[in-house]
């Protein structure tokens, strides 16, 4: 199971690095729903192994949600508008972009080898907690809203990574409402991108909003 | 038994189901009579013992937020109701900006009465869902760059306290406030303390701690003012109730000192950036940071340092919604966020402007009101637990944000204008009066939360 767990994350990290460099959020949108589908497939054979309904659900609810309905909601309304297609002005440089990203991977080993991995005791833990740190590092350094989202669903994905192989057993109640609180932040996330008229790029920088 | 301390609860989110029937001022006159019988529920628990079953966890400090909430949202909801006429191109409804309203009141209630860290989570995220499209209310962009924006950093910050609540189950095996206060922990493993360390951090970003606290000039800024007004009054104190518990539940010492410097940043940094500030929202958005970061450094000291912080959030709750109200006046009036923009109030609103004045000295701790008993309270804690030196550098910042808010206030209050009275009489203005009046109120309430924090009920 752990040669799987470190095959999958290994991929993850491979994805995420990619979407750091890219700039057509298209591309960024499938990568993103790869990344879903393989952690929902992850979750779901470690479920049937296991025998554990709860991980099944995770499993089935991280690739409905995640891997198919959130992409396919975020490339309709770039069709709608097409301004959205492209990160125009990225905060970073690509090569910085990258640099940053191999940084992070490194910077996540340490800091779980200096803090849990005492407890945890498994080589490839350190992964969830590069992903985490890719995602936020994804946020930071976009400016078009549908990327910063994707940012923030990565870090999602890498808690189920994290509740569902390193840390198992969360009270059912508890993953449920979490589940269902995560979906609704995506869908108030959704509405709130459908309604900037322009990409964060182009919003207006009030001088309001500084200080 | 358990069905009276959830009725806070149940009335508020009945009254958002009846916000869904469209007739003219329905849902204005369901959401004041929901929000008033909260309070009548939240101040009848005050007077039963405490209450613990797997789900619900209600003791004397969740009875003091149950009360404070019912009675910011019930002063907001009131308040709405004639500030709404002044949106000019409002995002939705009034029906929904009510359910809305009402359904966050309802998430609020509900992490202060649960019995578990991963429900108070899912409290806490679910204020964010709910409360989200109220902050782009009136329907600008710059409002709307403001809801992302909190969206964004709130919900990285709650991905962190997840994360949290993985690692302390990881370690101990419950999430159950009530069973982890019954081990008695005194001693943390490493993954303990990172997933507490996480909470402070993960819930702090929710309560405006440094250094996650970016989101909230700009949403205190922007929101219509009675949503900043139940934001700074009682959301951001909600977050730091999961604070509280998390220090009450694994009181260790790293942790502790962990939270002491994070309210102490939270502190010094917020009373910096008010000196520059040029938007009277924001300043308070601000104070509210200063006054956060106070009431961390509270709950990190414990004892009577403990019920300084409780002080200070009730009174820091009803003066700093009064000061958001009277803001929302203004600015209906002024049509104008600068300061600079804005003058002579005392005479073209001197209602108002008393008011504001009161609210802006109670908000930076000046006696008589309650956040003064609260600050010095918290100071006292400092003084025994640290030396002379933290509690000087402390109470410098207080100093400086006391002179930034009330100058900047007084300029606004006190310059010349040739222009007439333009103040009418309308709940509007009489809601921020009561708030205030509140705030001082609470000095002679001192006892009794005592008494509810170290008994569970006041008999």
């Amino acid at each position: 199971m752990e040669k799987i767990f470190t095959l999958v994350g290994f991929f993850e990290i491979l994805l995420v690095l990619f979407m750091q460099w890219e700039v057509y959020t298209k591309k960024i949108i499938t990568t993103f729903s790869i990344a879903s589908y393989t952690i929902a497939a992850f979750l779901l054979y470690i479920g049937i192994v296991e025998k554990e309904y709860l991980v099944i659900t995770l499993a089935i609810i991280t690739a409905v949600v995640r891997g198919f309905f959130i992409p396919w909601f975020m490339k309709r309304s770039i069709v709608k508008d097409p301004w959205r297609e492209r990160e125009i002005r990225p905060t970073l440089s690509t090569a910085f972009s990258i640099l940053m990203s191999l940084f992070i991977v490194v910077f996540a080993y340490v800091l779980y080898r200096i803090t849990i991995y005492s407890s945890v005791q498994l080589s490839a833990g350190s992964i969830p907690i590069a992903l985490i740190l890719q995602g936020a590092f994804l946020m930071v350094s976009r400016r078009n809203a549908f990327i910063q989202l994707i940012g923030y669903m990565i870090m999602e994905n890498a808690i189920f990574l994290f509740e569902g192989y390193i840390f198992p057993g969360l009270p059912f109640i508890v993953e449920a409402g979490i589940v269902l609180d995560l979906i609704g932040i995506v869908a108030v996330a959704g509405i709130v991108v459908k309604m900037m008229k322009n990409s964060t790029s182009d919003l207006n920088e009030s001088d309001e909003l500084r200080g | 038994m358990a069905y009276i301390y959830t009725l806070p609860m149940i009335f508020s989110a009945f009254g958002a189901l009846l916000c869904l029937v469209r007739r003219t001022y329905f849902e204005e006159v369901v959401s004041v009579i929901v929000s008033l019988a909260t309070i009548v529920a939240a101040v009848a628990t005050i007077f039963l013992p405490n209450f613990s079953n797997t789900f619900l966890y209600v003791d004397g400090l969740s009875k003091i937020m149950l009360i404070v909430i019912s009675i910011v949202y019930t002063s907001t909801v009131i308040f709405s109701t004639t500030y709404m006429k002044y949106m000019e191109n409002p995002l939705f409804e009034k029906n929904f900006y009510y359910l809305l309203m009402n359904v966050f009141a309802f998430t609020m209630f509900f992490t202060v009465s649960v019995n578990s860290f991963g429900m108070m989570w899912i409290g806490v995220e679910a204020t964010t869902v709910t409360s989200a499209l109220l902050v782009a209310t009136e329907n600008n962009e710059s409002a709307i760059e403001a809801t992302w924006r909190y969206i964004v950093v709130v919900s990285s910050g709650l991905i962190i306290s997840l994360l949290s609540n993985v690692f302390i189950y990881a370690s101990i095996h419950t999430l159950s406030f009530s069973n982890i206060m019954s081990m008695h922990i005194t001693h943390a493993d490493r993954i303990l303390l990172l997933g507490t360390m996480m909470a402070v951090i993960g819930y702090g970003t929710k309560a405006g701690i440094f250094p996650m606290h970016t989101w909230l000039p700009d949403v205190h800024g922007k929101a219509p003012a009675p949503v900043s007004a139940i934001f700074s009054g009682v959301l951001l104190p909600v977050a730091l109730y999961v604070v509280a518990r998390v220090l009450q539940a694994v009181p260790v010492g790293p942790l502790k000192e962990f939270s002491f410097v994070l309210g102490f940043l939270t502190v010094s940094i917020a009373a910096s950036l008010m000196v520059v500030q040029k938007y009277y929202k924001r300043l308070f958005a601000y104070s509210t940071m200063e006054n956060m970061g106070m009431v961390l450094i509270g709950l990190s000291l414990g004892k009577y340092a403990f019920i300084g912080a409780i002080v200070l959030i009730t009174s820091h709750a009803f003066a700093k919604s009064s000061a958001f109200f009277l803001s929302g006046n203004i600015l209906a009036k002024y049509k104008s966020r600068k300061i600079e923009d804005v003058k002579g109030i005392f005479k073209r609103m001197p209602f108002t402007g008393y008011t504001l004045m009161f609210s802006s000295m109670a908000v930076t701790g000046t006696p008589p009101f309650g956040t003064f008993v609260g600050e010095m309270m918290i100071i006292y804690g400092i003084l025994k637990n640290f030396p002379l030196f933290y509690a000087l550098a402390l109470t410098s910042f207080l100093a400086l944000a006391f002179i930034s808010v009330n100058s900047k206030v007084g300029k606004m209050v006190f310059s010349e204008s040739s222009e007439k009275v333009m103040e009418r009489k309308r709940v509007g203005r009489s809601i921020p009066i009561i708030n205030i009046a509140l705030a001082f109120l609470m000095i002679f309430l001192i006892p009794q939360i005592e008494e509810l924090l170290s008994k569970g009920m006041v008999k």
